[in-house]
């Protein structure tokens, strides 16, 4: 079931407020994340983001379609290196 | 053969099942489009006036997007999950399901016709 509009998108205030930060001192840099349930939202474009997948950070830099979405969409937790098979050839 | 939007050639049905043939208008879409365009719904679509169908085109235009418009959105929409690597658009490019179904066994809708794997059970033990 989806999210009830009423509450609104849900962001990681801890993000936020460190996205924010970026803002006013200009830095770009990765901005590391266990966040994945956080929704992307327009402040968050032109950040790049080092999101956790249960093993390694990914960098996602973050673009304009990508709004909407939540972080851990962008950061792959299988790693599906394919089977036996596939392999040989 | 009565012609609605350029291409659809709904036939001898009810017009409310007829309307369904188009792409992008089910059953409930239907009904409402007659509602609104005030045509009996146990009419069938041969009986439709060059008036009605001209109506229902106008109304149907105006109010939803159907056919190739609608196909291209769709495609588009895909189109933007691969572009922005998210975890919808991986599932897309490795043809497997993208709605959180198992991919164990079944989905074959998906993955196409099985391939057998040549000695997978000897191998196993």
């Amino acid at each position: 079931m989806s999210r009830s509009s009423k509450k609104g998108p849900y962001v990681d205030l801890k993000l936020l407020a460190k996205v924010e930060k970026q803002k006013e001192d200009g830095k770009r840099t990765p901005i590391k994340t266990w966040a994945r349930a956080c929704t992307v939202v327009p402040d968050f474009i032109g950040h790049t983001f080092a999101v956790h997948n249960g093993k390694v950070f990914h960098q996602i830099l973050i673009t304009d379609n990508m709004v909407g979405h939540k972080l851990g969409e962008f950061s792959v937790t299988r790693n599906y290196r394919g089977h036996g098979a596939d392999k040989k050839k | 053969m009565p012609r609605i939007l350029g291409v659809d050639i709904p036939n001898n049905k009810k017009v409310p099942f007829s309307l369904a043939g188009i792409y992008g208008v089910g059953l409930v879409r239907a009904r409402l489009i007659c509602e609104k365009c005030g045509i009996d719904q146990d009419k069938r679509a041969f009986e439709l006036s060059d008036d009605e169908l001209a109506q229902l085109t106008n109304f149907i235009d105006k109010n939803f997007v159907v056919e190739g418009n609608l196909r291209r959105e769709v495609q588009g929409n895909i189109a933007r999950f691969r572009e922005i690597g998210c975890y919808r658009g991986r599932r897309h490019a490795a043809g497997l399901p993208v709605r959180g179904q198992r991919s164990k066994t079944n989905a074959r809708t998906r993955k196409g016709r099985k391939k057998t794997v040549a000695n997978k059970k000897i191998l196993r033990k």
